[in-house]
């Protein structure tokens, strides 16, 4: 059993190497899993705001289901039984066949719909927030309904979107460490496994909260920024 | 090629190190019976909680991963004969006033076991005048015991007695094994779980356990990690 120093140390005889790792594995999840989530979430909340009843029923069963059920278990469900399912398909073709469904990709599937389902939520208030003026302003100076989304209402759209969308990213974030249930090694499964190795529980949970904390404040600078840029300028009347 | 599943966080029985090697008593096993079978093994670490559901959708081949054979997870997997059966035992603090663990002796006393484990399953059928708390794994226990919240925990010995040895482990004392130690709750030991119906794998894997037991691999091995033998009574 080491010092702190050593076993926070980068290397053979220290933690930080694997930790780092996990980190690495953490932000790039919650990196891949956001624009899958906001594409989603954003044609969802579309949906629900449709004239459409059928569509708008879909959208609502959407977010009913990914918002109900625990993260854990959308997880497993994609993780395991896509795997069962799929292999289950390509054996009546092919009998004997293993499929590897990858434990990345899953952990992005799942945790991708589940954060689209909230931020649907979020659009969806954010439309609302638009006065039909908006659209009739662009409609009336000969702009098609997809210029009039992109150059009229998006923009706006963001504006009001942002601090949801800020929050559901920390959640996001934070959220990755279930993945380490299905065998992904993020910063959590890292500093359990150090922990029990090395029966420092403290040391090495503290340093995980550590790491989600830096993680935070250095999504609080990015999403400072943003809102610098898409800026308070109300569009004069 | 063989792919092998195990947790890699259970020292001195599966654990992954500082350095990213996978060591301990299950690994040295696995590697003695996979050399028996003359297999390449390949091991993955997977978290406990879903290591059989990884097992059935078929991320690996084998749990080596000193997995209690249990007719609850019977139900869901194969298992191969014991490769050990180590007792279960309660750890308290030094200056417990216990001088047993019969079910008496524990009335009106907290345990702390991990649950979806033998040990929780028999603490809460046999001290009933407990308080039995639940864990998700044996560090979290131990740390609550040594912070004084528990008067006693219950484990497998050589998980106690190993964290005996470290400095959080200087607070407590083993306090005894409770007897009997049932087979219907402990189940017959440790076994290696494959998926349901490959009792072909399953035949190998015991003619290579019997095998290693006969030429004294398996007693290497045994003698490398404890001081006692691991694999208790034949049968």
């Amino acid at each position: 059993m080491g010092s702190i120093g050593t076993l926070l140390s980068w290397g053979s005889d220290g933690w930080l190497d694997e930790i780092a790792y996990g980190v690495f594995v953490t932000v790039s999840l919650a990196v891949a899993t956001l624009p899958l989530g906001l594409l989603i979430g954003f044609f969802v909340a579309l949906a629900k705001q449709s004239s459409e009843a059928s569509v708008r029923m879909a959208g609502n069963i959407y977010t009913t289901i990914f918002r109900g059920l625990p993260e854990l278990v959308t997880l497993f469900l994609v993780y395991y039984g896509a795997q069962i399912g799929i292999q289950a398909v390509i054996r009546t073709v092919q009998p004997g066949a293993t499929v590897d469904v990858n434990s990345f990709i899953s952990g992005m599937v799942a945790l991708g719909v589940v954060f689209s389902a909230y931020v649907s939520e979020v659009f969806l208030s954010a439309f609302r927030a638009i006065p039909r003026g908006q659209y009739e302003g662009g409609y009336a100076i000969g702009l098609t309904k997809g210029q009039t989304m992109r150059l009229v209402v998006l923009p706006q759209l963001i504006r009001i979107a942002l601090p949801g969308l800020a929050n559901l990213w920390l959640i996001l974030l934070k959220e990755t460490a279930l993945v380490s249930a299905i065998g992904l090694n993020d910063i959590l499964r890292w500093s359990g496994i150090a922990a029990r190795v090395e029966r420092e529980p403290f040391l090495f949970y503290s340093f995980a909260a550590l790491m989600y904390l830096c993680l935070t404040i250095i999504s609080s600078f990015g999403i400072n920024k943003i809102e610098r840029a898409v800026g308070p300028q109300e569009p004069a009347r | 090629m063989l792919k092998i599943g195990t947790e890699g966080a259970y020292p001195p029985f599966n654990n992954l190190t500082a350095d990213g090697q996978l060591v301990g008593f299950d690994i040295d096993i696995a590697n003695a019976l996979c050399a028996e079978m003359k297999v390449t093994c390949e091991f993955v670490t997977q978290d406990w909680d879903g290591i059989i559901p990884a097992l059935q959708a078929g991320k690996f081949d084998a749990i080596i991963a000193s997995m209690s054979i249990t007719p609850e997870r019977a139900e869901k997997v194969d298992f191969t004969q014991k490769y050990y059966n180590t007792p279960s035992a309660l750890a308290g603090p030094k200056d417990s006033p216990l001088t047993g663990v019969t079910k008496a002796d524990l009335a009106g006393k907290t345990i702390g076991v991990a649950t979806s484990t033998t040990h929780f399953n028999y603490a809460s059928q046999t001290y009933t005048d407990s308080t039995i708390k639940g864990y998700p794994t044996s560090q979290e226990f131990l740390l609550d015991l040594s912070n004084g919240r528990l008067d006693a925990v219950e484990d497998d010995i050589s998980v106690l007695e190993e964290w005996l040895k470290t400095p959080d482990g200087a607070c407590c004392k083993l306090l005894g094994q409770p007897s009997p130690q049932p087979d219907e709750i402990f189940g017959q030991g440790a076994g290696i779980a494959v998926r349901k119906g490959e009792t072909d794998l399953v035949n190998k894997l015991n003619a290579a356990i019997k095998a290693i037991r006969a030429n004294g691999k398996y007693k290497e091995i045994n003698d490398k990690y404890f001081s006692f033998d691991v694999y208790g009574s034949e049968n």
